[in-house]
């Protein structure tokens, strides 16, 4: 007998992970985070969380560390990307891979290498908010780099011809071409970057001494004591990253195809 | 497509317990065991095990104490046995993965966890055979400290509805206090008489750390609070008018109150030292403290041991530092980590018996010396043995001037438990891991918050978050909304493409393709 796939029996194998690990998690996460301690329906820990002002705090603070951290990775990824996918260098993917190697030696190490760097330095223990977003363009810059290098090197060369001839210079070429055509890029490593930047404690704890706290740190803290409240401010957080991705129009990918990662 | 997904979802139902049966269907004859205990806490074999004299595998490798069970209980019992030996990380950690219906046979939380496991009725006491001390193999009643064995007889906890003493549920397993790790060469000696309020001091500002988490910090806070009610009781102790049990029950009572003015008054203590800290750490410290990056760290005694015998033989005894352990005045916590049964309807006789043979094999001298090595905090477990290795461990050398006797009677029971040390010794490991029976008794046991336990965790919130000031939330809000709503206004406004080529004025607008072209 011949073995035949239809498309839909190709699906299985994604459509069981889904449910599995997203479906079924978000479900739980949304009971936790909607129950108190007697698994009843309640608003408490809704209440609770807009009504504190440290948590409120916190919260603000990730978001502007996280938009610092996504900030200052778009300003050095992109002429590096750019550079790297207009060179007519034979060897450029050496280059790239310079740039992505640190992602293939453990995380935590990094982050501790970096760290007596600072304690040679003088600077941990004297600038936890700094040291915490330097850590995170660290460790989050090959993120930014790989899907901005893809959509750059995917642009024609005949489309800059085409500015060339029309007239325009290479500042016009760079934001009438360059620039629109790379958005998708963009806003992919964006959201890359966005999201474990609020997360990712391990570099405010190691970097920050723990005296600076990102709302990921908060999300791991409650869930061992109150997986209620852990719940609703992962919930919260969920929807602060979707309603920020759909504002930068991150789902409407049907004209601009995305840049990937390796 | 409705069926599609009820089919989908019951497979994944179904697919749950088939891989826990997996699991399940080992040997049957054999008894399993199944053992939930800290990382690193107990000799794993290979290498770093204490060099004793006992059995070595077939290629030379020393074998975990867990093998050696397993080889011990089918000698002894003539059952086999196996040991499910898995790890945690944190007491919180352990709790949830019981909470999600795993079942233990066996488990090693801390003094405080038992109290919550206990109150909510989640434990199985041990049986009377336990601790019958006729039967040489039970080590355990035979071998633990009389000091542990005090503490473990006269406190009680709730269990369930009713109460009951901590030992008619719990074994005991290393145990150790919390104190300050210094740096002589920084930290002077009038500092310290400052007790934890140096950690609050000018002087140390930005070169001191404390733990990154409630309890330790908690305790503090309660120290510095009750200062000088605790060094009143000091004095009246000393001043022969409390007596030494009363003078350990006060300063215990002190240390355990959670009600809301001393929560708020700690809270802002807190806030005050976080000002003054390098910052909070979970392992860090002990690093920090060898590099000379800090000066000062709140330690539990095992650690703090570790970190000074790293400190002291770093490369070749170059950058060598020596550090110092300390227990300030006012009080210090006494901990324990124990061994506890859960409930488990399903466990038989025989896992019981195997369970409670596992607390007396690890309660067996040359296994209590062989686990104490390895993982370097201070066992529960007395007996001549284990003097014998502290001994061999700390005494000065002959001709040492400074050599003072140094009495353990206390722990090690009746008898000649003197240790002649080296007086630096009376500041280090010896003191860390066995502090003198006078300082013994201003230590406290921090008990488990009860139902004060989220006003506890609430402040810890306040202590570790961030803060702005009302009106800096607002303007950072109101901005966020403005930005969205620009960005909303772009995207579904009038159209307007920023990057788009715009034609010139008088240009017109070519709507549809020139008539003469039309044919």
């Amino acid at each position: 007998m011949k073995l035949r796939f239809s498309r839909k029996t190709l699906g299985i194998p994604y459509a069981v992970f889904l449910v599995c690990f997203v479906i079924i998690p978000m479900l739980v996460i949304v009971f936790y985070a909607f129950t108190d301690d007697e698994m009843h329906f309640s608003f408490v820990n809704f209440g609770k969380f807009f009504s504190d002002p440290t948590k409120l705090s916190t919260i603000v603070y990730s978001l502007v560390i996280a938009l610092l951290t996504t900030a200052v990775t778009l300003v050095i990824a992109y002429p590096v990307a750019y550079i790297l996918a207009r060179s007519k260098m034979q060897k450029k993917y050496i280059l790239l891979l310079l740039f992505v190697t640190p992602m293939w030696i453990n995380f935590v190490l990094r982050v501790n290498a970096l760290r007596e760097i600072l304690a040679w330095a003088g600077m941990l223990g004297e600038a936890n908010y700094f040291n915490t977003i330097l850590g995170m363009v660290y460790d989050f810059l090959p993120f930014m780099i790989l899907p901005l290098y893809t959509t750059l090197s995917k642009i024609d060369n005949s489309l800059y011809e085409a500015s060339a001839d029309l007239g325009g210079n290479s500042f016009t070429t760079f934001t009438r071409v360059t620039v629109p055509l790379s958005m998708p890029g963009v806003l992919s490593g964006m959201t890359m970057v966005f999201l474990p930047s609020m997360t990712n404690y391990v570099v405010s704890d190691m970097l920050g001494n723990s005296k600076v706290t990102i709302i990921g740190k908060f999300i791991e803290t409650y869930f061992g004591t109150d997986w209620h409240m852990g719940s609703m401010i992962a919930l919260i957080l969920l929807v602060i990253v979707l309603a920020s991705t759909l504002l930068t129009g991150g789902f409407q990918s049907e004209n601009n195809v995305r840049g990937t990662t390796v | 497509m409705k069926k599609r997904i009820f089919a989908l979802l019951s497979a994944a139902a179904l697919l749950v317990p088939c891989l826990a049966s997996l699991s399940a269907c080992g040997e049957n004859d054999s008894i399993l065991l199944r053992v939930y205990n800290w990382e690193e806490y107990i000799d794993e074999g290979g290498e770093g095990s204490y060099e004793y004299d006992y059995e070595v595998n077939e290629d030379g490798s020393a074998p975990s104490l867990v093998e050696d069970f397993e080889v011990w209980y089918e000698e002894t019992y003539g059952t086999p046995v196996t040991v499910e030996y898995s790890t945690f990380g944190t007491n919180e950690d352990m709790y949830n993965q019981l909470k999600l219906g795993y079942t233990y046979d066996l488990l090693c939380p801390s003094e405080y966890m038992i109290m919550k496991l206990a109150a909510e009725d989640m434990l199985e006491p041990y049986s009377e055979d336990f601790f019958d001390e006729s039967n040489e193999l039970n080590y355990y009643v035979n071998n633990v400290s009389p000091f542990i064995k005090e503490k473990f007889d006269s406190n009680t906890m709730a269990v369930g509805s009713g109460e009951a003493r901590w030992s008619e549920y719990a074994a005991g397993y290393m145990w150790g206090t919390t104190g300050l790790v210094y740096n002589p060469e920084y930290i002077t000696e009038e500092q310290l008489d400052l007790g934890w309020a140096l950690m609050l001091d000018e002087s140390v500002k930005g070169k001191v750390t404390t733990k990154d988490n409630v309890r330790d910090s908690y305790f503090v806070g309660l120290a510095i609070l009750f200062e000088e009610e605790l060094l009143d009781l000091k004095a009246r102790h000393e001043a022969g008018e409390l007596s030494d049990q009363d003078y350990t029950a006060q300063v215990t009572d002190y240390m355990n109150r959670t009600d809301e003015e001393t929560v708020a008054k700690v809270q802002q203590i807190l806030l005050d030292m976080k000002e003054n800290l390098f910052g909070f750490e979970t392992d860090t410290g002990k690093h920090d403290m060898v590099t000379g990056t800090i000066w000062l760290n709140f330690a539990w005694s095992g650690d703090a041991v570790y970190a000074m015998d790293v400190a002291e033989d770093a490369e070749d005894g170059e950058g060598a530092v020596t550090l110092n352990y300390y227990m300030p005045k006012e009080s210090a916590n006494l901990w324990f980590d124990g061994w506890v049964i859960p409930k488990d309807e399903k466990r038989t006789e025989e896992t019981k018996h195997a369970a409670e043979a596992f607390v007396n094999f690890l309660s067996a001298p040359e296994n209590a010396v062989r686990n104490s090595y390895y993982i370097g905090y201070t066992s529960v477990i007395a007996g001549d043995e284990m003097f014998d290795y502290m001994a061999d461990t700390y005494s000065a050398e002959e001709g040492d001037e400074t050599a003072t006797d140094y009495d353990l009677s206390y722990f090690f029971g009746e008898g000649d438990y003197v240790i002649s040390a080296p007086a630096e010794q009376l500041k280090r490991q010896l003191y860390a891991q066995y502090p003198p029976e006078e300082e013994m008794l201003r230590c406290a046991v921090m008990d488990y918050y009860g139902e004060n336990d989220e006003r506890i965790n609430e402040l810890w919130t306040q202590i570790k978050g961030e803060t702005l000031d009302a009106w800096a939330i607002g303007v950072i809000c109101a901005a966020v909304v403005l930005i969205a709503v620009g960005v909303l206004y772009t995207k579904l406004g009038p159209k307007t493409d920023f990057f788009r080529h715009r034609p010139r004025k008088g240009y017109k607008k070519v709507s549809s393709v020139p008539v003469s072209y039309q044919k």
